[in-house]
């Protein structure tokens, strides 16, 4: 038998791992990777004003996209007429309303990541809180465009706005459409009032530290913040409430978006459990289009691979994990309930959903939702793929989509009136229309990103005074204090 | 009356800072009279002085409740005025709720905005004491003491480890 002998570790060999494991921990994290304040500030500046020709290629494509497929196809359609969209007896809804909870479902990820996980005082949210809270703005604006083509006669829409008419049609309150019209409205101010609070510390920074044209923009809309201990305080308390209040007027969003279908009795809609399902959903599709959102800007900004980094694509792969888990709950339970009611026109719509003309799109919803997040993100060096994660959170997106497409054209093709059936939904200019919301959608990020600071720099540096490494024995461990 | 002199102490870090602040007091300078400006939050108790006062949560506490009135006269009070009777119904109250709490939370959030802008008095355009280092991440102190005091402070603050010490002066940001 043969038997190896090795020596037994010395003092400084231990030493040298805790300074590797030190070395190491400073590399993964950026909470404790601390540079100047004065070289984060000129990081993030250079950041948004290096601006390569190949950029606004891009813009002008995404451009004129937008010129002709988002308002070319909407003036035309609003010139010949709602027949050009697939609506049609029995899909009035058609792609619209998909859109719009689609766009809708997006922007949940801003508030989730910025609002709860300041709430619980998750640290790695520090870098890309804006960016999430820019999401939510671009994406209820997207969702607003297609309510307004969805109107048809879109110079009508202050007919939702309660004031007296001439033919003293008040607005109903009692309706579920009403309340969406307030709810998205309350949410759209909300959070752009969120974006906007923790962004003047920021244009004050740009502001001392632009010239010209840049400087007079920053100037105004910094509002002559200085950085003093009351404005500090008024800020921070005013993070505070809001943090804890746009939760709760995030989830009703989503909810109320959900009633618009289950408070009517049809089959596959009337369900108690539309509302958290409806939630989750949106949630599943913000936090995959906040992954891939934090992964293009890491790849395509100057400096943004010392803010962005694998530990931060691995917080928001678990985040994804969780929230497919959480959804393929909520998918189930739903399905399980109806399924069990042994209602016809039920049984007939869930048949309809599997063995139809579009059967094939809930399979791919079921495989794109759970199956490849499942498969993938279990695994911590996929999880840091950034073309991994990226192309997951896409199909978690388009799997997301289906899942609309699948509850409003799909499912208004059977309802308790067999005479009515319908087969096969066949999509019109929404299409066109979609694609230039989302052109919109990226053309909006990206001029965005010239100009304001992405990165919210006092809220990284206030991260990095917090976190420290002290040892324990001689393993060297993290410890964060609270220093609000 | 006495004459009275803005200085601005600039330091490097957050230690020095806050042994200038006891020190102000220990040469008569109440906290009154000093106003700490930085690039990052630095809470009150990191520097040993009192809380600020902030109106901002009356606000919001304020603008919730005209939200909830608000919202009870648009779900209960205009149907009163335009009435639709539907199917024979009047007001359901579930559906009044929705109503009530979506403009409770949009006036609460509303109002918390603009009490940041009123307790912070934004915009201001103004020409002020300020200089561009505080936002690289200096801690600057705003002294406003007599005019007998000015040399003693100013030498205190240099053997504190203030980087520079100078009268402020208001210039536009």
């Amino acid at each position: 038998m043969a038997i190896s002998a090795s020596a037994l570790p010395h003092a400084h060999a231990e030493e040298h791992h805790a300074h590797d494991h030190e070395a190491e921990l400073r590399r993964e994290h950026l909470m404790l990777d601390p540079k100047p304040r004065g070289e984060l500030n000129a990081m993030v500046m250079e950041s948004m004003t290096s601006t390569s020709w190949k950029f606004w290629v891009v813009a002008g494509i995404l451009a004129v996209i937008v010129a002709v497929a988002l308002f070319g196809a909407w003036g035309y359609m609003i010139s010949e007429g709602l027949y050009l969209s697939g609506k049609n007896r029995p899909g009035y809804w058609s792609l619209f309303l998909v859109h719009t909870v689609f766009w809708v479902g997006i922007s949940h990820a801003g508030t989730f990541v910025s609002a709860l996980l300041r709430v619980f005082k998750v640290e790695f949210r520090r870098p890309f809180t804006r960016a999430a809270e820019l999401m939510t703005t671009f994406a209820l604006a997207q969702a607003g465009i297609q309510i307004f083509a969805h109107m048809g006669r879109v110079w009508l829409a202050y007919w939702m706005f309660p004031i007296p008419n001439q033919r003293q049609l008040w607005v109903n309150f009692q309706s579920p459409l009403m309340w969406d019209f307030l709810a998205i409205n309350t949410y759209l101010l909300a959070s752009t009032m969120y974006l906007f609070l923790p962004l003047i510390p920021d244009l004050a920074m740009a502001r001392d530290r632009s010239t010209g044209w840049r400087k007079s923009v920053y100037r105004i809309l910094a509002l002559g913040f200085r950085g003093t201990e009351a404005e500090w305080t008024h800020l921070r308390i005013a993070l505070n409430i809001f943090a804890f209040a746009i939760l709760p007027v995030m989830f009703s969003v989503h909810t109320i978006v959900s009633w618009d279908f289950a408070v009517a009795m049809r089959p596959g809609w009337s369900s108690t459990i539309f509302g958290p399902y409806f939630v989750i959903g949106a949630l599943q599709s913000g936090v995959a289009a906040v992954g891939m959102v934090v992964i293009v800007i890491r790849y395509t900004m100057k400096h943004m691979d010392y803010f962005i980094r694998k530990e931060h694509f691995d917080a928001i792969g678990k985040l994804m994990l969780v929230i497919s888990m959480g959804w393929a709950y909520f998918f189930f339970n739903d399905y399980m309930i109806q399924w069990y009611g042994g209602d016809s026109f039920t049984d007939a719509l869930l048949h309809f959903h599997e063995a139809g003309p579009g059967g094939w799109i809930w399979f791919m919803m079921l495989i794109t939702n759970v199956a490849i997040p499942w498969l993938v993100l279990w695994n911590k060096a996929w999880r840091r793929n950034p073309v991994l994660l990226f192309s997951v959170g896409l199909l978690i997106n388009v799997g997301m989509w289906a899942e609309r497409y699948i509850i409003v054209p799909v499912s208004l093709q059977i309802n308790r009136m067999p005479f009515l059936w319908g087969q096969d939904f066949r999509p019109g200019i929404e299409v066109p229309i979609f694609i230039g919301t989302v052109a919109f959608f990226v053309l909006l990020y990206m001029l965005a990103s010239r100009f304001l600071p992405l990165v919210p720099v006092w809220e990284v540096q206030e991260g990095q005074m917090a976190h420290s490494i002290r040892r324990y024995g001689k393993e060297p461990v993290v410890s964060v204090a609270e220093l609000e | 009356m006495t004459e009275k002199n803005l200085l601005l102490a600039i330091f490097e870090d957050i230690d020095p800072a806050a042994r200038a602040v006891d020190k102000l007091r220990e040469l008569g300078v109440t906290d009154e009279h000093v106003t700490v400006i930085s690039g990052t939050p630095i809470t009150e108790a990191m520097l040993g002085r009192k809380p600020q006062w902030s109106n901002v949560t009356r606000f919001a506490l304020g603008g919730a409740f005209v939200g909830l009135c608000v919202g009870i006269f648009l779900a209960y009070g205009t149907p009163q005025l335009y009435p639709i009777v539907v199917n024979a119904r009047w007001i359901g109250v579930p559906p009044t709720i929705v109503v009530m709490f979506e403009l409770t939370m949009l006036l609460m959030l509303i109002s918390t905005f603009l009490g940041v802008f009123l307790d912070s008095r934004f915009p201001n355009y103004t020409p002020t004491e300020y200089v561009p280092e505080i936002s690289d991440g200096r801690i600057a102190l705003l002294i406003e003491c007599a005019g007998e005091l000015e040399r003693a402070v100013e030498s205190a603050m240099h053997a504190i480890g203030a980087e520079s010490v100078k009268r402020a002066q208001a210039e536009a940001l």
